[in-house]
């Protein structure tokens, strides 16, 4: 070995150091105190490094118990949506959303809003062959209507199954992935309200960005237009059936979503896996559709069996010639069997790093 | 180039930092066969010095070499080294062999000397009878053992080992420390990294010192300990009466003090450790006081550390 | 002897690279295998080829129903004559009461819309909605089904017609011995009518009727067939059914009215080249068809067994190819596997026990792609064979084993393997770029492919340029217009003659050929720029990689 000479000085002439006082060292913090890292109450109970107990010694642990008052469940489940939905508008103490997700969910919402910008364009250059056509390609009407919430190109095709994906997709994967459902489960906390939360929140963030759009859509095309009772009362039914068209599609998703983030441990699994789906039923069965002439395959794209629901639900013609029933248990089955598998997931999550 | 003039491990003033962090601190090193071992807690540095020598990272000054080239450029001088990393992960649906001979592989030998290789250096660390196990059926120390032998599958000149006894219990830890003794025992050059001192002092007597990356102390173990000597040492003792016992320590010649810790133990000061622990049975048992504990609380890597850079640390 | 030497040299180092490679392939192999989420997608992958050739397999047992292309086989009136025979007799198609020898009705008197009265007499009532009292019902069929059964009519239900009870047109029913409700219908009797207010009816008599046998529907299915003599020179096309000639038919002059072509005129030379009823078959200097253009009604219902039956055969080869393999297989496999070939290394920390050994960073990131190539494209390779093993052999055509098929897929298979090459580049250097953005850009890109060979197979031939799966699906273009150079006419010959056609659905002519329109520079061009896009990608890895400092 050959030392270097920079380092050697600052070896041996050191002035004698102070002899340091085992007192700092001596008194250990709790475990307790070192785990939950607050004081409240503990003080006074103490537990020394075992390195000095030289003899050997047991230290009586008192766990005390919390007398206080449990708040209601719904304020326990609040807390758990709570953390999930602010995550999207602030990180701090809330979920964290990757700032790409967070982009991602701006751009898709401000896209799905530009049916209005259109309106307002109409409106503002009123008269004329331009107005006209805008109010024609973006008015209100049924085609329209059911065209914001399950029109293909775009919505469904870009931007509907990439929010899904990116929203739902890390849900209960990364809770898999690095242990953190612990959180939830060494708390009053149920396994099905914990399901349930989740669920809801993710439902919460598409529906906002999927729903909340349609809502504004309509609402500011009756206040651009200045529409009176008469156009509220013929167009509300409408309206009311896309809606619920939209509702649907948002469940469907998360529970498809939500269903694959409890079996992967990958979030990205899990949303590759939803695009798959979505997007792989859908060209599959425009394909056989155009060989063998039958669209009865579309019952197994859930995109298509909401949209055939969508379409008598808005009342225009269907593109498909099945019948509505199949679709619609297409739907029913698709929920039913991605909340099942939810659901016994997560029943048989276990609370540790998998 | 020939080991003769280049040594295999060289660091010229050489600097790590990450953002305001520093990894590395203006450390000049040279080291060239034998076993090594580099001592410094968490976060003095040990890894940073193996991810620099191992061309992880690139150092923000100053220069690396091993066996003279520099090897963020250069994958040439791996051939001549094995690095035991201080990840935990392994390939766990691996057979120990598989995962050895995979490695080895990646030096262009054929299967055939590949698998060789494997089965010779996994019986070296005496894991031949688990060879055909999967690695996720291994035991920590197990597991420390198949990455030690990846490392020398190649039989190369310097064996670098970043934490090899972390989490082994004593049984894989004695048996670890006997494989990096033979290897030195074969000539090779191998940096063992610790952050207890007790461990390493039983393999090496040869020692590197980093804290907070800055290079402490070099040298043979105990050649610092006598340098060391010069600085004050305790000796706690407890016992029923630590009054009386004080008082027949104070006359004692290399005892220059005494003290009461808080919870009653005595504290003999001395400057000369050893000639004080040739007195000590001699006035216990003068004094007919009945002591409960003797400890050398400053006989540990912490006290070296403590002295070493004064009460800054 | 210094030449033995550096050869000697150049040998173990090329053997010790290959070694290298090899491992680390095989070490990614062997990975891939280990993870359940591969074997997961590559079954997911291989039921929906397995679905797919079920259907396939289920179609050709269904076999091919004769496709009325024009037709004219159909009785639209429902009078019992097919519209072709009608067609020849000049009677109206449309109307039930006009059939071949049905004659002319003459009209003697009405109830006029909304007229309320009653008429007696022993007449031929036709279009009469009300109640018929008679003495003498004549009960035998004339002509088809336009005229009422009056031997199986139904007892009237209580109540009023319209109000109580709804008759369908045409339809009538028995409301006592002598006494029938009917709805607009038409028959030969003698008694008193009473109209239904609101409605009509008419009497007469029918003059100069005859006799004339129904033809079956299948004389005018598959009539006339395509005639193309191969050489655009020659006088092709014949009017086998002679619809456009109309030479010996019954009715003279023929009637101008041609109800099933689009134009109101019959024009027996519309391609104006001098011919009467011929197809025009126009060619380029290369001899390449670019164009038909037939006379009317010549050569409009051609045999399914030639064509449509190859046509759909095609279509599902052409169809899956790009659907299943490019835009499902192409798109995901590389985002479930390539995503993490060096990303999840580095996360975990295996990837030191890799780097500490003597291997250029580049390297290993070729190797570990090619690795995956393997298993994807050995998938791909494996799933293409055995559709093509089943299609080559159940296809239409005389050969036993149709060897083109299999060349075809193949050549899907090797477009779909550069495709996985490219995503596999493109999604391990996001992943190596930045852990922590590079998925979620994987997955924008992942969308963006799909949505980009959406547009290609809508024919868009500009905005998706910039996609892989754009040079992908016209590689494929060019592979099936290689193998099947016919395909393009099949093209034009199914717009031409309106035929229903999967090609024109799934098929478009290779869109960049330097203006060539050559299949094999479009070919070229798009697998220069696929390995292009590969080899850039892999570089920008390798140079990201190089400079990454590895915690």
């Amino acid at each position: 070995m050959s030392a270097e000479e920079s380092n050697t000085d600052n070896l041996p002439d050191q002035e004698l150091p102070e002899t340091p006082t085992p007192a700092d060292t001596e008194l250990g913090q709790t475990r307790m105190e070192v785990a939950y890292g607050a004081g409240d109450g503990d003080d006074d109970a103490q537990a020394i490094v075992a390195r000095k107990a030289s003899m050997g010694v047991l230290y009586e642990q008192i766990y005390r118990p919390w007398n206080g008052e449990l708040g209601p469940r719904w304020v326990r489940n609040y807390a758990i949506f709570r953390h999930h939905v602010y995550g999207i508008f602030r990180g701090k103490g809330h979920r964290y959303y990757n700032p790409f997700v967070r982009l991602s969910i701006l751009v898709i919402f401000l896209t799905s809003l530009t049916p209005i910008a259109m309106i307002f364009l109409s409106v503002t250059i009123s008269g004329g062959e331009g107005s006209d056509w805008l109010n024609r390609m973006w008015g209100v009407n049924r085609y329209n209507l059911w065209g914001q919430v399950l029109g293909y190109f775009p919505r469904n095709l870009c931007m509907w199954p990439l929010l899904t994906a990116l929203v739902v997709g890390g849900m209960i994967s990364d809770d898999r992935k690095n242990g953190t459902s612990a959180i939830y489960f060494s708390r009053p906390v149920t396994r099905a309200d914990y399901t349930a939360m989740k669920y809801l929140s993710s439902a919460v963030v598409l529906g906002f960005v999927i729903v909340f759009s349609y809502m504004l859509y309509y609402t500011s095309a009756i206040v651009f237009n200045g529409e009176g009772w008469a156009y509220l009362i013929d167009t509300l039914p409408i309206f009311l059936g896309g809606l619920l068209a939209g509702i649907l599609l948002v469940i469907t998703y998360t529970s498809i979503g939500m269903a694959l983030s409890s079996v992967s441990q990958s979030r990205f699994f899990a949303a590759i896996g939803f695009l798959a789906i979505i997007f792989g039923t859908k060209v599959v069965a425009l394909m056989i559709e155009l060989i063998f002439e039958t669209t009865v395959f579309y019952i197994l794209s859930p995109y298509d069996s909401l949209a055939h629901l969508g379409q008598w639900l808005v009342g225009i013609p269907a593109n498909y010639e099945h019948s509505l029933a199949l679709s619609i248990i297409s739907i029913l089955l698709y929920n039913a069997a991605s909340i099942g598998l939810l659901v016994t997931r997560v029943r048989s999550l276990e609370v540790t790093r998998e | 180039m020939s080991t003769k003039t280049t040594p295999a491990v060289l660091l010229e003033k050489c600097s790590k930092w990450y953002g305001q962090v520093i990894g590395i601190n203006d450390v000049s090193l040279a080291i060239d066969g034998g076993v090594t071992g580099i001592l410094g807690p968490n976060g003095a540095g040990k890894s940073t010095l193996f991810k620099l020598l191992m061309g992880r990272l690139k150092p923000s000054s100053g220069n690396v070499r091993l066996f003279g080239v520099d090897p963020w450029v250069s994958t040439s001088p791996y051939r001549r080294v094995g690095y035991v990393a201080e990840t935990e992960k392994l390939y766990d649906w691996m057979t120990g062999h598989d995962f050895v001979s995979t490695l080895a592989r990646l030096h262009g030998m054929t299967r055939e000397e590949a698998s060789d290789r494997a089965s010779h250096v996994l019986d070296f660390v005496g894991l031949s009878d688990v060879q055909n196990k999967e690695i996720g059926k291994y035991s920590k120390g197990m597991r420390q053992r198949v990455k030690i032998a990846h490392a020398l599958v190649h039989d190369p000149d310097l064996i670098i080992l970043d934490e090899p006894l972390h989490g082994c219990d004593p049984i894989a830890r004695t048996s670890i420390m006997s494989v990096i003794r033979d290897l030195g025992s074969q000539g090779k050059t191998v940096l063992v990294s610790s952050h207890i001192l007790d461990e390493i002092e039983r393999i090496t007597e040869q020692i590197v010192i980093l804290h907070n990356g800055r290079l402490l102390a070099l040298g043979n173990l105990h050649a610092i300990r006598d340098l060391l000597d010069k600085h004050p040492h305790r000796i706690l003792i407890r016992t029923e009466n630590p009054r009386k016992l004080a008082e027949s320590f104070v006359p004692e010649d290399p005892v220059y003090g005494v003290r009461f810790a808080e919870d009653g133990a005595l504290e003999v000061l001395t400057n000369d450790l050893s000639a004080a622990h040739e007195v000590l049975p001699r006035v216990i048992v003068d004094s007919g006081l009945k002591v409960t504990s003797i400890e050398n609380p400053d006989d540990n890597l912490e006290a070296l550390l403590g002295y070493l850079v004064g009460d800054a640390s | 002897m210094m030449d033995r030497q550096g050869r000697g040299l150049a040998e173990t180092v090329w053997t010790r690279l290959d070694r290298k490679a090899g491992a680390i392939t095989e070490l990614t192999i062997r990975q891939l295998r280990h993870r359940l989420s591969t074997w997961v997608v590559l079954a997911v992958g291989f039921l929906l080829l397995i679905a797919l050739l079920a259907l396939f397999i289920g179609g050709i047992r269904d076999g091919w129903e004769p496709i009325d292309n024009d037709g004219d086989a159909h009785d639209w009136d429902g009078d019992g004559y097919p519209a072709g025979q009608e067609f020849k007799y000049g009677s109206d198609p449309f109307d039930r009461f006009s059939f071949p020898g049905s004659g002319e009705f003459v009209e003697e008197g009405s109830f006029e819309w909304g007229s309320v009265g009653l008429y007696s007499g022993n007449h031929t009532w036709r279009s009469a909605t009300g109640i018929f009292t008679y003495t003498w019902l004549d009960d035998s069929q004339i002509g088809g089904g336009g005229v009422l059964e009056v031997d199986s009519l139904e007892p009237c239900p209580d109540g009023e017609l319209f109000e109580n009870y709804w008759l369908d047109w045409g339809e009538g029913c028995r409301m006592g011995v002598d006494r029938i409700v009917v709805h607009d219908a038409s028959f030969v009797g003698n008694g008193t009518f009473r109209v239904e207010e609101g409605y009509m009816a008419q009497w007469g008599y029918v003059a100069d009727s005859f006799d004339v046998e129904p033809e079956p529907a299948s004389n005018y299915i598959d009539e006339d067939d395509i005639d193309w003599t191969g050489d655009p020179n020659k006088i092709n096309g014949f009017d086998d059914d002679g619809d456009c000639l109309r030479i010996g038919w019954p009715e003279d002059p023929p009637p101008d009215f041609v109800w099933w072509s689009w134009e109101p005129n019959h024009d027996s030379d519309r391609n104006g080249n001098g011919v009467d009823c011929d197809v025009e078959w126009i060619a380029d200097s290369n001899g390449n068809i670019v164009a038909i253009i037939p006379d009317d009604n010549v050569d409009e219902d051609p045999s399914e067994e030639n064509l449509a039956y190859e046509d759909a055969h095609r279509a599902f080869i052409i169809g899956t190819g790009k659907i299943a393999f490019v835009m499902i297989l192409g798109i995901f496999l590389p985002l479930f596997l390539a995503l993490g070939l060096v990303r999840d290394e580095t996360e975990n920390g295996t990837l030191h026990y890799l780097l500490s050994k003597p291997i250029h960073r580049g390297e290993f990131i070729t190797y570990r792609i090619l690795g995956y190539l393997v298993v994807a494209g050995g998938f791909v390779l494996i799933m293409s064979l055995l559709m093509g093993l089943v299609t080559a052999s159940l296809g239409p055509g005389d050969s036993i084993f149709r060897l083109k098929d299999v060349i075809v897929w193949l050549g899907i298979a090797f477009a779909t393997i550069l495709a996985l090459a490219a995503y596999g580049a493109i999604f391990n250097t996001l992943g190596l770029l930045s852990s922590r953005y590079g998925v979620y850009i994987a997955l924008v890109i992942g969308v963006y492919e799909f949505v980009m060979a959406v547009l290609t197979l809508g024919g868009a031939e500009l905005i998706p340029v910039l996609s892989v799966s754009h040079w992908t699906l016209q590689l494929i273009d060019s592979i099936v217009l290689i193998v099947w150079p016919n395909t393009i006419e099949m093209h034009i010959i199914a717009s031409a003659f309106d035929l229903p056609s999967g090609i024109t659905a799934f098929w478009s002519p290779p869109a960049h050929t330097l203006g060539t329109e050559s299949p094999f520079i479009s070919g070229l061009i798009s697998v220069i720029v696929l390995l292009l896009i590969t080899s850039l990608m892999i570089l920008f890895g390798q140079s990201q990689f190089k400079r990454r400092e590895i915690m």
